[in-house]
């Protein structure tokens, strides 16, 4: 709630570092619907014209310039995404959301709009991962429908989904356990929850689920399952280009798709559902020790 | 306006005086206090204003190589802070840079030694300033005896008008001071001018208790038992009397926050501590 009478001066006092949205829009990729934003409100990209900040426009005075400025919030995700180039020195830090504020010619205070743990810096992270990750299923699925490549088995589709998927986090994989104690955290978890399930949700729909019955959740406990246990693997993986890790996730996917009958796919949600939960046990027993060793 | 009429009025305390007189009473009531300035904010919070400036700290983090700029830091304290702050995140870093490279050779070992006794606050600097030559001369006093020498400036200056160039400071800090400023406006512009794009202003006030009971007994402790204090304990009834009642005076959390946006402060934030008695502001320079 910002108050109702504001003086005339601060419409026109310039924003000292936000940038015109005129250069964002021609930089900034639009973030596709499916995708969940982990705030609580998502940034919609329509109304960049509006001002998310706290000016109100002052269409009579010729304010104009603060409907035309980028919000608060797109200028923390520059800050984040600049801050990536440094987790691997500084880890997932507030340190290193100081050096990706300097690259962007701001002080290393304005690394004080975050919490100090670095979470949204692991956060938002995950949630660009994400979204790469649907730009790139949805680019295959066109191509598939105009006919220039073949539609994938589902075991196929799985693993390369994933395997897409995991390798964008090799080059922060040294640092990666530190993000995962993050992601538990009691105070991130429901938003890495949320994260997690909806990247599920996208690779099954891009590989054409269209269940409505129990076999819903059956398919994505099992390949929540799946990332999970992956992810811990390739954090030990020492292979050249974690080889290792793809075979592991080509054999589970087998196991997984290769469950003929609907009877048998209710039992198995049972193991999946302990597969899942045991990746959530070791993930967290192995989050702890990353924890104990920071 | 900035006081064009010579009878422009505003508050001191409960009284009511003119703008002018009100910068010269504030200035007698701080060089009347100076010496006994630290010894009284013990008793009088009980020792709990050291949490509050650590929790000031705490949320600033700062990381070598930040400029602080301290406004009304007279004694010294937010600069002290900060300079074994930043001194301890120093000595991790290096040490943190150490564990990883594991076949160090000696002379690698000894360059990083050297690096950290040269460079402890890595760059970082704090200037205080403080429109008091009274208090200034105790925070340099306690400075000598507390050891501190590197990165640490004195300078006397205005709140309403900093003797600095534009966009100098990574961070602005004012701890119990701005509800001394005749114009807060005045000072939050200069706050705003003085730092760097980014920059934050972090700001530690008495404020507005948020518990009706515990507003009770705040009030009864604040204008029974402290002017008290001070009569006892620094001889000056009237100063503690004044700066009981400039408490009262100051805007509450809400209202304070809504003239840190005028000034273009963005990202405005505040945290209540015990209560709401102390409330630190944030904004960030955006």
């Amino acid at each position: 709630v910002r108050c109702q009478l504001c003086p005339p001066q601060r419409a026109l006092q310039a924003s000292a570092v936000l940038r015109r949205v005129s250069d964002e829009h021609k930089k900034e990729p639009a973030a596709s619907s499916s995708q969940h934003q982990f705030d609580s409100h998502p940034t919609d990209h329509q109304p960049e014209q509006e001002p998310q900040g706290p000016r109100p426009s002052y269409t009579g005075q010729g304010g104009q310039e603060s409907e035309d400025y980028e919000s608060e919030e797109q200028l923390q995700h520059r800050i984040l995404t600049a801050a990536l180039e440094f987790v691997p020195e500084h880890g997932w830090s507030a340190e290193a959301i100081a050096e990706g504020a300097k690259t962007l010619g701001l002080s290393a205070a304005a690394a004080g709009m975050f919490h100090n743990d670095g979470s949204e810096l692991v956060l938002h992270f995950v949630s660009q991962c994400n979204t790469k990750l649907s730009e790139l299923l949805e680019q295959e699925q066109k191509l598939v429908q105009l006919g220039k490549t073949e539609k994938k088995t589902t075991d196929q589709f799985l693993r390369d989904a994933l395997e897409a998927r995991l390798r964008m986090l090799i080059p922060y994989i040294e640092k990666w356990p530190q993000a995962v104690s993050i992601l538990l955290l009691p105070h991130n978890i429901p938003s890495s929850l949320s994260l997690l399930t909806s990247m599920i949700d996208d690779i099954w729909h891009y590989a054409g689920d269209q269940s409505t019955d129990f076999n819903w959740y059956t398919r994505r406990a099992v390949l929540t399952g799946i990332y999970n246990t992956t992810v811990l693997v390739m954090m030990q993986d020492s292979s050249p280009d974690f080889e290792d890790t793809w075979r592991f996730l080509e054999n589970r996917v087998a196991d997984a798709v290769n469950m003929d009958s609907t009877a048998k796919q209710v039992k198995s949600t049972g193991e999946a559902l302990v597969q899942g939960l045991m990746g959530a046990v070791v993930t967290v027993s192995t989050a702890a020790r990353a924890l104990r060793a920071e | 306006a900035r006081g064009l009429a010579a009878n422009k009025e505003t508050h001191f305390g409960f009284q009511t005086v003119s703008e002018e007189e009100k910068g010269e009473k504030v200035y007698q009531v701080f060089e009347n206090v100076a010496k006994k300035y630290d010894i009284m904010n013990d008793s009088m919070s009980l020792g709990i204003h050291r949490v509050w400036k650590d929790v000031l700290l705490y949320k600033m983090n700062p990381s070598p190589g930040i400029l602080l700029l301290d406004v009304a830091g007279g004694t010294g304290d937010i600069a002290f802070r900060f300079i074994d702050y930043v001194r301890s995140v120093r000595e991790r870093q290096l040490r943190r840079k150490l564990k990883h490279h594991q076949n160090l050779s000696w002379q690698e070992i000894a360059d990083s030694y050297q690096a950290e006794a040269v460079k402890p606050l890595g760059d970082s600097q704090v200037v205080v300033c403080d429109i008091n030559k009274e208090m200034l001369k105790v925070g340099r006093q306690k400075a000598q005896h507390l050891g501190y020498s590197e990165g640490l400036s004195w300078v006397v200056g205005n709140a309403e008008e900093l003797p600095f160039g534009d966009e100098k400071f990574d961070v602005y800090t004012i701890a119990f001071g701005i509800r001394n400023v005749t114009h807060i406006d005045l000072a939050l512009q200069e706050a705003y001018r003085v730092l760097k794009p980014g920059g934050r202003f972090l700001c530690l006030e008495f404020s507005q208790v948020n518990n009706p009971l515990l507003a009770r007994l705040y009030d009864l402790y604040s204008f029974q038992i402290i002017p008290v204090l001070g009569e006892i304990i620094a001889g000056d009834w009237k100063s503690y009397q004044y700066l009981v009642e400039s408490i009262r005076r100051f805007p509450p959390q809400e209202e304070f926050k809504a003239m840190i946006e005028d000034a273009g402060f963005l990202k405005v934030d505040y945290l209540n501590l015990t209560s709401g008695i102390v409330a630190i502001h944030s904004g960030f320079k955006l």
